[in-house]
């Protein structure tokens, strides 16, 4: 049956609508936590008009690791910021503000990243854009949010402020070790996606009331609200959380162990079923009826629990990771080798489904990336292009959503209210671009051959 | 006029959690029903619809699920584990054996009423059962059939028999073996244990994945407004937490670089790390180059760094820069505490030589410190919960602010079918004899 619904997803995808057809979303946001939001958007099928000061544009352009930049851009940038239209506008300017406002004037969403105030002071705030669209949903995500001590002192912030703020850090470390900081720029990303969920509840409110509204998202508290047990536990037992390395203290058995060759395997068998299965993998299944391992809650308490993982923990240093694996096939408990990005992208099962998701792009050329990661059997969110140079869509904007003249154009580019990159690494073109690829329309007004 | 009142005390008048409960709910024209099965990806995606008013069904085995005993060190909490305890909020919670025939006969009744379902079982079994969506659909053709699971509802490994747990799937994204200590020269494993592949401490993938698939379920509803239809939805949480690797698929594909541990530096930024302090440790941030610029100014290295000649910050995130750099910032971060570091970086944004930019300078907390901080309680994190069965409990809340149809906690949890009687009658107007006759025959 779930054959039926989702037979050949991979290869349909792409020749079905989108579920969030129809919403214009405007972006004024800069690095990760701002403009990954309208990204989900835009995978969604919401048209996104992300605005950049020129000629520089958004800090991620040029951020790289170890300085390596793909095809003149940063990955992390590369991978936030999909399907958008680019326009390089400079807020600074009263003709630059003048065109935001005609554009939001047209649109459903406005999301900003910016310190609290910098919109108002730019005659693009909340209370300024909800006079002309009153049915505007205005999201402000940054650090500490918009009230409150730590926002009025202005502080900045990013990820990894969070990552340490939050706690987050802290119950991600080994105990008796210094905090460790994620890899990934969690804070980010998934403040980013909850933002995009109040987006899209304002958006049904709206449709039920036509009332638009203002939200305000700090990445650190929405950190916390992913801590699950340790508010409670704190309150309850007056004492702070402990972090415990990769064990995980709430399901037992859960950890990583370390296998024969020295690579690394996570299992999980909490579950009696699950439990029982990984003791007669390991020959061992007296161990389900010992009094210590009996049920998940006992085994959880602290001195079961390190008796067990020890047991486990032996019992994988003699194992292939592979081994570990088939056994926890063949007996039904969770297990997976620790994938590198190699692994994942090479991985038939990511592959086959679409995750791993090809991208041609007239401007940067053929690539692959992780596909957004829901799947819609009706309509399919999907990765179509990359990203741009600062202002490449200015015509095509311009033209196509305020009908601006060709004379208007050129008074907004004379201003500085209109711009285009400069020439500096991840804001110019490719190199090799050959001055058309990707360009809707042109500057001189005309449709490009 | 209303311009003339300070930007944050103007908002603040509108999202103060402290008044959500004047305010309407987005989602409270939207029943789900959430048949999650011993995972929290599911039960923090109803939630999150929850929070915004749509009423949810959590409909568990009469035994209640086996998520309620997934709690640290097997505490319990009026006979409530504790990740329980913080996901059943606003949701009404019933019993109803779904092995049972009879049981999803009944399902099928609460189905045909339902907007949205919400299920975590292994790919398969809802179908096994005469409840998979091409089955549902027929009597309710504008369900969204939201599935949750380690792979998907497709590809060879959506065979799987493994069950799915946050921890698995943290491994299989690609990120747990990105992060973690770089393992010392001339040691191994059993010298250093801590220097290893190292996942989040919270439920990351499992939360991602719930909040991947909360999205999407309003997205779908939204293209039900405008079309009428249906669909099912599938979220795998491995892949659901990979997406957040944001830069190594796109790395290792241009420059065949596996990007690997670098401890609580970063990769790809620079200055974005931990640094040690007399105290603890801080986090400092500084992505563009005057950031940078105004950190080594404010430790009055200035000439000595000779700051005023770097013109590329691009340069210094190289591995070997990163090296170079970064004991000689600790060297000097290890002068001062947390709190003095936090003060010269507030101090520097008003009289520095590049004020107002400064760096980024955040105390590394623990979490006990984080639920001390005046800030957030200020703003409504931390409130207490004044719930009828389990008191006054803190949770994690008011993730976001919003000014007409705000998020808040109305109660916390429920008891195993606390709410089987409100429930059944008023879905499927059962009172009390009937509910008793499947109690008995074990149904509910």
């Amino acid at each position: 049956m779930a054959q039926e619904t989702w037979n050949d997803y991979k290869q349909k995808k792409h020749s079905r609508p989108l579920p969030l057809k129809g919403i214009r979303v405007l972006e004024v946001c800069t690095l990760i936590l701002g403009p990954v939001g309208p990204g989900y958007a835009a995978a969604m099928g919401a048209e996104v008009i992300k605005c950049e000061i020129p000629p520089n544009g958004d800090t991620c352009r040029d951020m790289t690791p170890f300085g390596y930049l793909f095809r003149g851009y940063g990955p992390v940038f590369v991978h936030n910021n999909v399907n958008k239209y680019w326009i390089g506008l400079d807020l600074h300017k009263t003709e630059g503000q003048e065109v935001f406002r005609e554009l939001a004037a047209k649109s459903d969403v406005i999301e900003e990243n910016l310190r609290p105030g910098v919109m108002e002071s730019w005659n693009v705030g909340y209370r300024q854009i909800k006079e002309i669209n009153p049915g505007i949903i205005y999201i402000s995500k940054n650090g500490f949010g918009q009230w409150g001590q730590y926002a009025e002192e202005n502080r900045p912030s990013n990820d990894g402020a969070s990552q340490a703020f939050s706690g987050y850090a802290w119950m991600s470390s080994f105990s008796d070790q210094q905090p460790l900081k994620s890899r990934i720029y969690i804070c980010d990303d998934y403040g980013g996606l909850m933002g995009e969920l109040a987006v899209l509840a304002a958006l049904h409110y709206r449709e039920r009331t036509g009332k638009g509204q203002y939200i305000e998202l700090s990445q650190s508290e929405n950190i916390m609200r992913a801590m699950s047990w340790v508010w409670p536990y704190q309150q309850i037992t007056g004492k702070g959380a402990m972090p415990a390395g990769n064990r995980d203290v709430s399901i037992c058995p859960a950890d990583t162990f370390c296998c024969a060759d020295d690579t690394f395997v996570a299992i999980a068998a909490p579950a009696l079923e699950e439990f029982r299965g990984l003791c007669t993998a390991m020959g061992k299944p007296e161990l389900a009826e010992d009094p210590r391992f009996k049920d998940h809650l006992t085994r959880l308490k602290e001195e079961n629990a390190t008796a067990i993982l020890q047991i486990i923990a032996a019992w994988v240093r003699t194992k292939k990771p592979e081994e570990v694996e088939a056994l926890a096939e063949q007996y039904a408990f969770a297990a997976s080798r620790v994938y590198t990005v190699k692994d994942v992208m090479e991985d038939r099962h990511f592959q086959e489904r679409g995750f791993i998701t090809e991208i041609d792009d007239p401007v940067i050329g053929q690539y692959y990336d992780y596909e957004f990661p829901v799947m819609m059997s009706r309509t399919s969110p999907r990765v179509k292009w990359s990203v741009r140079p600062v202002g490449l869509d200015n015509e095509y904007v311009m033209v196509h959503h305020l009908g601006k003249s060709k004379d208007e154009i050129e008074r907004l580019y004379e201003s500085g209210a209109l711009g285009k990159w400069g020439d500096v690494p991840g804001r110019r073109p490719p190199s090799g671009w050959d001055g058309k690829a990707g360009v809707i329309l042109a500057r001189d007004g005309e449709e490009k051959e | 006029m209303e311009m003339e009142q300070p930007w944050s005390d103007w908002v603040r008048e509108r999202d103060d959690p402290r008044i959500v409960n004047t305010r309407p709910e987005a989602l409270d024209d939207i029943t789900v029903l959430d048949l999650s099965n011993k995972s929290y990806a599911g039960c923090y995606c109803s939630s999150l619809l929850a929070e915004f008013g749509a009423e949810v069904l959590r409909v568990e085995p009469p035994e209640g699920d086996f998520l309620r005993t997934c709690t640290p060190y097997g505490m319990l909490y009026k006979g409530e584990g504790l990740n329980y305890l913080t996901e059943g909020r606003n949701k009404f919670h019933i019993t109803l054996d779904l092995a049972k025939p009879e049981g999803r006969e009944i399902l099928k009744g609460l189905v045909t009423q339902a907007d949205v379902l919400i299920e975590t079982y292994r790919p398969g079994v809802m179908d096994e059962w005469g409840c998979g969506y091409e089955q549902l659909r027929k009597i309710n053709p504008r369900l969204i059939f939201a599935s949750i699971s380690t792979y998907g509802q497709f590809g060879p490994m959506s065979r799987s028999r493994m069950p799915d747990y946050d921890n698995v799937a943290q491994a299989r994204s690609g990120i747990q073996s990105g992060t973690g200590e770089v393992m010392p020269e001339g040691k191994g494993y059993e010298d250093c244990p801590w220097a290893i592949p190292t996942k989040s401490g919270p439920w990351i993938a499992w939360s991602v994945a719930g909040t991947f698939m909360a999205v999407d379920i309003l997205a779908a509803l939204h293209w039900r407004g405008m079309t009428g239809e249906g669909q099912a939805l599938d979220v795998a949480t491995t892949e659901a937490y990979a997406r957040f690797d944001d830069y190594p698929p796109v790395w290792y594909q241009g420059s065949g670089v596996v990007a690997g541990r670098f401890g609580s530096l970063d990769v790809a930024g620079w200055l974005y790390c931990f640094a040690p302090t007399k105290d603890g440790a801080v986090f400092l941030g500084g992505l563009r180059l005057q950031m940078w610029q105004a950190f080594a100014d404010m430790l009055g290295k200035w000439d000595e760094w000779g700051a005023e000649n770097w013109t590329n910050l691009t340069v210094f995130t190289e591995e070997e820069q990163q090296l170079k750099w970064a004991p000689l910032v600790f060297e000097e971060t290890r002068k001062y505490t947390n709190e003095e570091l936090v003060a010269m970086s507030i101090e520097y944004a008003k009289k520095g030589r590049l004020a107002p930019i400064t760096p980024v300078v955040a105390p590394v907390c623990s979490p006990e410190e984080a639920m001390k901080d005046a800030n957030w309680a200020d703003r409504g994190m931390f409130t207490p919960v004044q719930d009828p069965v389990y008191g006054e409990l803190i949770v994690a809340q008011a993730q976001h602010k919003m000014t007409e149809s705000p998020v808040r906690t109305k109660w916390v949890c429920r008891p195993v079918g606390y709410d089987n009687e409100h429930i059944y009658l008023k879905y499927l107007g059962w009172g009390p004899s009937k509910l008793k006759e499947l109690k008995r025959k074990g149904i509910i």
